[in-house]
C-alpha cells in the first residue's frame, strides 16, 4: 500500500486537510424531517394534479433535466395536454412511466415536478407525495 | 447496470451548519432535514454527478479519510437520502 493515503499513519503530524468521516457499522442514523404543515393533510392526495408545465408557462417544452426551455427546442418535450393525477405522479416518482408518454419523455417530466417549488402549480400536490406514509 | 444516485441540485437546496447536525431545507419538497455526519458529506459527494455506490465509496474514500468504511452502511445512508427525497435513485 505505497499509495498517498496517511489512513495507517496516525503518529505523524496529518500532512493534509482531510477530514475523518465516519461510515462504519457504528455510524448511527440521524436523518429527522421536518414536513411542511400544508403538507400535513392527507386528505385528497390522490385526487390532485400536476400540470406540466404549469398554466404560466404553457407552450415551453420540457427538457430532459426537467427545465422549461423555448418550444421547439432539439430533444425537449411539448407540456403535457393534460395535468397527471397525483396517483400516476407518486407511480412514474416510483420508478413508472407517465400515462401517455413515452420513456424519456415520462423522465423530463418527473424531472420538473421534482423541481416544483412554492407559487408554482402543483407543488402542494407534489408536496404531499413526498410525505413519507405513516 | 448498478443503480446511479443523483443529489438534488444545490440551487434547490438551503444548507446551514447548526452544531453537529446539518439542516437542508428542501425547495422542491418545502421539508427541513436535520441530519448528522455522514449524510450532508454523501449528498454533497453526490452534487456533482450522479454515481453509483462503489464510486461514491471511492470518491468519499478520496475526500475523507474513511474510518471504519462498510459498503452496507453507506446503502443504509443512502436508502434514508432517497426517502428524503434528497436524493433519487435511478
Amino acid at each position: 500500500m505505497d499509495e498517498n493515503t496517511t489512513d495507517r499513519q496516525a503518529n505523524e503530524p496529518h500532512p493534509t486537510r482531510r477530514r475523518a468521516l465516519m461510515l462504519g457499522a457504528a455510524t448511527a442514523s440521524v436523518v429527522i424531517s421536518i414536513r411542511p404543515a400544508l403538507a400535513q393533510t392527507s386528505a385528497s392526495v390522490l385526487t390532485c394534479e400536476i400540470p406540466v408545465p404549469d398554466a404560466g408557462r404553457a407552450g415551453m417544452y420540457v427538457a430532459a433535466d426537467g427545465s422549461l426551455v423555448p418550444n421547439g427546442t432539439k430533444d425537449a418535450f411539448p407540456g403535457a395536454t393534460k395535468p397527471f393525477k397525483a396517483e400516476d405522479v407518486r407511480t412514474a416518482l416510483n420508478g413508472g412511466t407517465l400515462p401517455g408518454t413515452t420513456y424519456e419523455q415520462s423522465r423530463a417530466y418527473t424531472a420538473y415536478i421534482r423541481r416544483l417549488q412554492h407559487g408554482t402549480a402543483g407543488f402542494t400536490c407534489f408536496a404531499s407525495l413526498q410525505m413519507p406514509r405513516g | 447496470m448498478a443503480t446511479l444516485y443523483r443529489a438534488a441540485s444545490p440551487d434547490s437546496l438551503i444548507v446551514a451548519p447548526v452544531d453537529l447536525l446539518t439542516a437542508i431545507y428542501h425547495r422542491a419538497s418545502g421539508q427541513t432535514h436535520l441530519m448528522a455526519s455522514p449524510a450532508p458529506e454523501i449528498l454533497d459527494a453526490l452534487a456533482e454527478a450522479p454515481l453509483d455506490a462503489a464510486a461514491l465509496l471511492a470518491k468519499l474514500r478520496a475526500d475523507y479519510d474513511l474510518v471504519d468504511a462498510d459498503p452496507a452502511v453507506l446503502a443504509a445512508r443512502l436508502d434514508e437520502l432517497v426517502e428524503t427525497g434528497l436524493v433519487e435513485r435511478r
